[in-house]
């Protein structure tokens, strides 16, 4: 119910903004929700469709999923040739399990839980920026952490967003089974979904444990990435002024 | 009378150590429980090369069964050949046990009539926690003072020790006492400075702590003007 609300009012908000290829998908995307057959909707990418995907774990799945996942636990440090009963390693098998669903726990959440009641109408059309939010996501590849930071910028058209529930969006897409670039991507979308902003600009800089601890074992470098939409992408002033101060 | 079983036991045959050993009484009083813990370790975790391939099915098993845990899609493009990665990645995180350390130190142990102070530092570390399987890094400071003999510089940059689901404690006491069972030398002190992903991305989530564990032996323990000296000249830039 609340669903086929939220479907009318991005509806009717995203015709009123400027058209860049960004937008039209996300409207797309919505048009097939709300059950509309879906001849528009063939463009849709992948990405779009990922980040639409509810999931659904909760904190029941969890409890029922501890005892599998400690046992696999278990089996890795045996077949590590560890010895899973020595005294560090007795209770390692589920203290490991309950990290990694902690590490996960993104896949519980909902943006629509947090974002609807902080949505504010303020006449304020100047940037907004927050900064160095720590995140802490984890490679889908490896299953080994990533961590860095994210700056998030975003134009208001008219209506601002409590501050910490920008933090809350990064929190939300971090922990889960993540690649650098559609974590980057997945934020500014939601913002964008959440907000109708003139433009939005997120920029996630991050160090890979897989890079750093394996493989090539670079230990000092950061991988940078960013998504520019609406007045950000097409203003090269705008990008300037959110990378300069991103970088004060 | 100790010391020659365990050289039997590890096939170091070597007279010379077990004489060397037993004219730094004291010294090695401090670390002969440290010592036989570090012999036994070596001998019970050791893991062939050849028996990481046969192992990899089953924890390529195992990952998979942790995804579908979770609530992922394991077949969906970019989790496909994830339990593979994943597993041959934690077989690299945990090499530590592939290696004696004996193997690695003996063939580079070289004598040099020099009894000042030799200090390695800034070395970087990457090992995992043993209670939750998330990686701890950070730095080792090394320093011993030779008893006529030296080692190779690269044997102490040498990940032997690091690459096990350990305690941080036990890792800066592991590293300390393989030294000086090779070298005999007159002190000893290894001091680790680390972040502990376990503390940082869950639990207690303090983003800027670090865990500092020292382990002093020999002079080091004894003469605190050595001791500070060795701390000075780490602090120093």
């Amino acid at each position: 119910m609340e669903r086929s609300n939220q479907n009318e009012k991005l509806a009717t908000n995203t015709q009123n903004n400027s058209v860049n290829g960004h937008f039209e998908s996300v409207k797309k995307v919505r048009s097939r929700t709300s059950g509309t057959p879906g001849e528009t909707v063939s463009r849709a990418s992948p990405l779009m469709e990922s980040w639409k995907e509810e999931r659904t774990r909760s904190v029941e799945d969890n409890e029922t999923s501890l005892p599998s996942i400690a046992a696999a636990y278990s089996t890795i440090l045996s077949g590590l040739g560890e010895d899973p009963l020595r005294q560090g390693l007795l209770k390692t098998p589920w203290r490991a399990a309950t990290a990694m669903q902690y590490f996960t726990k993104g896949y519980q959440e909902k943006i629509i839980d947090i974002l609807n009641d902080a949505i504010f109408d303020e006449d304020h059309d100047e940037m907004v920026i927050v900064k160095d939010i720590d995140m802490f996501s984890m490679c889908e590849h490896h299953l080994v952490p990533i961590f860095g930071r994210v700056h998030i910028g975003y134009l208001p058209n008219k209506r601002v967003l409590g501050l910490s529930k920008l933090a809350r969006i990064v929190e939300i897409y971090s922990r889960r089974l993540q690649v650098q670039e559609r974590l980057t991507k997945q934020i500014a979308v939601a913002i964008t979904e959440a907000l109708q902003p003139a433009g939005v600009g997120v920029v996630i800089e991050a160090t890979h444990m897989c890079m750093v601890m394996r493989g090539v074992q670079k230990m000092n470098s950061k991988t940078v990435t960013s998504t520019m939409l609406g007045v950000f992408r097409e203003d090269p002033k705008t990008r300037d002024e959110f990378l300069t101060l991103i970088r004060s | 009378m100790e010391y020659r079983a365990y050289t039997g036991m590890n096939g170091l045959g070597n007279s010379k150590l077990v004489t060397d050993l037993q004219c730094l009484k004291e010294f090695t009083e401090l670390s002969v429980n440290s010592k036989k813990a570090a012999v036994q370790r070596n001998q019970e975790t050791s893991r062939k090369e050849s028996e990481d391939e046969s192992r990899l099915p089953v924890l390529e098993a195992a990952y998979a069964t942790i995804l579908r845990g979770i609530g992922e899609d394991t077949d969906r493009q970019g989790l496909l050949r994830t339990p593979a990665r994943a597993a041959k990645a934690m077989q690299f995180l945990t090499k530590g046990y592939h290696e004696s350390v004996y193997d690695i130190l003996n063939d580079a142990i070289f004598d040099e009539d020099h009894d000042e102070m030799v200090i390695v530092k800034d070395i970087d570390m990457f090992s995992l926690c043993e209670h939750h399987l998330v990686p701890f890094f950070g730095k080792v400071h090394i320093g011993y003072l030779p008893n006529k003999k030296v080692v190779g510089l690269s044997k102490l940059l040498h990940d032997w020790l690091d690459m096990c689901p350990t305690v941080q404690e036990r890792l800066t006491k592991q590293i300390a006492t393989a030294i000086s069972e090779a070298l005999q030398p007159t002190g000893v002190v290894v001091i680790i400075e680390a972040v502990h992903m376990c503390m940082i991305m869950r639990g207690v989530q303090k983003i800027n702590s670090q865990t500092v564990t020292s382990t002093m032996l020999g002079i080091f323990r004894e003469d605190h003007k050595t001791r500070e000296e060795f701390l000075a000249l780490v602090k120093s830039k």
